[in-house]
């Protein structure tokens, strides 16, 4: 009985640290090969949204392969067909933007140079310091950068683009399956524990990227619609930009509408446009409060604004832009994880 | 080198059979055809239990049912008495090969195991979980559709049995209280007189 028992323990134990380790060397592997973690977040946001397609394909009797290269190529046939509509609109916009650059980046130094008089009028002595010296030498910087990094952000989107898709082929045919080898080296006493949490997090993701895709898209193609009613210049571009943003939570519709508030300012637009801009994106969010949020978003993700924003601030100090976007689905993940990991081992084992 | 690649080849096709085998002896399983066993065993996992080695204790949350497929299970009970810690266990049943346990949890969202299943020799079992329930009925539903309509059967003749047990007890209680009764009746002429 005791030898028994020791085997039991010495297994769980081999078992649980095997999986720890593997976990780690996967962890190791996304964070520390270069263009890994965007690939891996592009190939499951792909995965996630083509999943149910996929499951829809294979109950009427398609074979899941077959379905998966089907998806694939219409899902390609689309986005060929939205590019080859939108390039031209698109590249004119940012032929434009690329020639009156130089003027906004004045526009904008003048603007901060403004806001500074106004500051130190009103602060007296108390403010001394010299924001334009640093803006300036910041837009000097990042406009350098802007075109100098072009061929090294080329290489790595294509890296991207190449392997995410490469990625979720795999993840959808074969991901069911490795994740069943991955439980099967679990320990028993943790075994329908690590079933369940896999599960619930897996659905939980799905539901999240979905709803917060479905969110981005609309309120991209609300301010879409509201600027080029306005006739606003770069209605494409700014429409995109605020789609991405809103891909963060709280902050992220404020930095979607800096761009478009500073090109009306800078260009000296009468009252009633810059009123108007500032309108089409209130009513976005509007849109996005009162309708998206409670019907697809609200329910997924309980976590607390303040947790929210922190984890935010994380996000964004460990991995810029991406982390201020995938920090909510990896924190609501953790959460998940720790309560459930303390119900079973505190709750239930007491 | 090739004796031993051929002999691991025809060692794990033999197992797999023994795999497809045992399902189809299953009560959830047996309508289902081999090409549709083939699918549910893409699904279940197959654990390997140590003797004396707790499968889930009471009071844990509890996600799905095992089907034995090697080996002895003992189910044991704590009676669940108000203001007593360390309450003692009590074997409820044994079960052995083909036999299956924990179904309730299959359906119940968040459900507590109601006893503890440990192995009293080395054991093999076959888990199907809600989670592969869940999978079964979305990529294949005709499938999953059939082992519901089991699942239910199951279920339905555990809660006749269990209806036939309290109408036992409630006989038995009658029967004593009827009992304590005669005595009653008998003993108050004699403390009359």
């Amino acid at each position: 009985m005791y030898n028994s028992r020791t085997l039991i323990r010495r297994e769980r134990y081999i078992k649980s640290f095997t999986v720890f380790a593997l976990l780690c060397f996967f962890a190791w592997t996304i964070f520390a090969v270069e263009n890994m973690m965007a690939s891996v977040v592009l190939a499951l946001v792909i995965t996630y949204l083509l999943n149910p397609f996929v499951n829809k394909l294979e109950r009427k009797g398609t074979r899941r392969t077959t379905s998966i290269l089907l998806l694939f190529v219409v899902v390609s046939l689309g986005l060929s067909l939205l590019v080859s509509l939108f390039y031209p609109i698109l590249s004119t916009q940012i032929g434009d933007l690329q020639a009156e650059l130089p003027k906004y980046q004045i526009g904008i130094v003048k603007l901060i140079s403004n806001l500074e008089k106004k500051a130190q009028e009103i602060m007296g002595g108390y403010y001394s310091f010299d924001i334009i010296k640093g803006i300036n030498t910041l837009i000097a910087e990042s406009a350098g950068a802007l075109f100098s990094n072009i061929p090294d952000f080329a290489s790595k989107f294509l890296t991207v683009f190449i392997l995410a898709p490469f990625f979720a082929f795999f993840m959808l045919r074969d991901g069911r399956g490795v994740v069943r080898q991955f439980l099967r080296m679990m320990p028993n006493n943790l075994f329908e524990l690590a079933l369940n949490l896999n599960y619930q997090i897996n659905e939980q993701m799905g539901d999240f990227i979905r709803a917060r895709l479905l969110e981005a898209g609309i309120v991209g193609f609300v301010i879409w619609v509201g600027l080029a009613i306005i006739g606003f210049p770069y209605a494409s571009i700014l429409a995109i930009f605020a789609a991405l943003t809103n891909l963060i939570p709280y902050v992220g519709p404020f930095i979607g509408a800096v761009p478009a508030i500073a090109i009306a300012l800078i260009n000296k637009d009468p009252s009633i446009i810059i009123f108007l801009v500032c309108m089409t994106y209130a009513i976005a969010q509007i849109i996005d409060i009162v309708f998206i949020i409670p019907m697809v978003v609200a329910k997924i993700v309980n976590l607390h604004p303040v947790f929210v924003v922190v984890v935010i601030i994380i996000g964004s100090q460990l991995m810029g832009i991406l982390g201020m976007i995938i920090s909510i689905p990896v924190a609501s993940a953790l959460k998940l994880t720790f309560t459930a990991l303390y119900d079973h081992l505190i709750n239930f084992r007491s | 080198m090739a004796d031993y690649l051929w002999d691991n080849i025809f060692r794990k096709d033999a197992k797999e059979k023994e795999l497809i085998t045992r399902l189809k002896e299953n009560f959830l399983f047996e309508l289902l055809s081999n090409k549709e066993l083939s699918f549910i065993e893409q699904i279940v996992h197959v654990r390997t239990y140590r003797a004396n080695e707790v499968i889930f204790r009471q009071g844990e949350a509890g996600v799905g049912m095992y089907i034995i497929k090697k080996g002895n299970v003992d189910i044991y009970a704590a009676e669940n008495i108000p203001g007593q810690e360390n309450q003692a266990e009590t074997k409820v049943t044994s079960l052995t090969e083909g036999d299956f346990f924990g179904e309730i949890s299959l359906v119940e969202a968040g459900s507590r195991r109601t006893a503890t299943a440990a192995t009293s020799t080395e054991t093999e079992l076959i888990g199907f979980f809600r989670p592969d329930l869940i999978e079964l009925l979305e990529r294949n539903p005709n499938i999953g559709a059939k082992v519901v309509f089991r699942l239910a059967e199951v279920l339905g003749r555990r809660l006749a049995e269990t209806t036939d047990k309290i109408s036992l007890i409630k006989q038995e209680l009658v029967r004593i209280s009827e009992k304590k009764r005669r005595k009653k009746d008998v003993q108050q002429p004699h403390s009359d007189s």
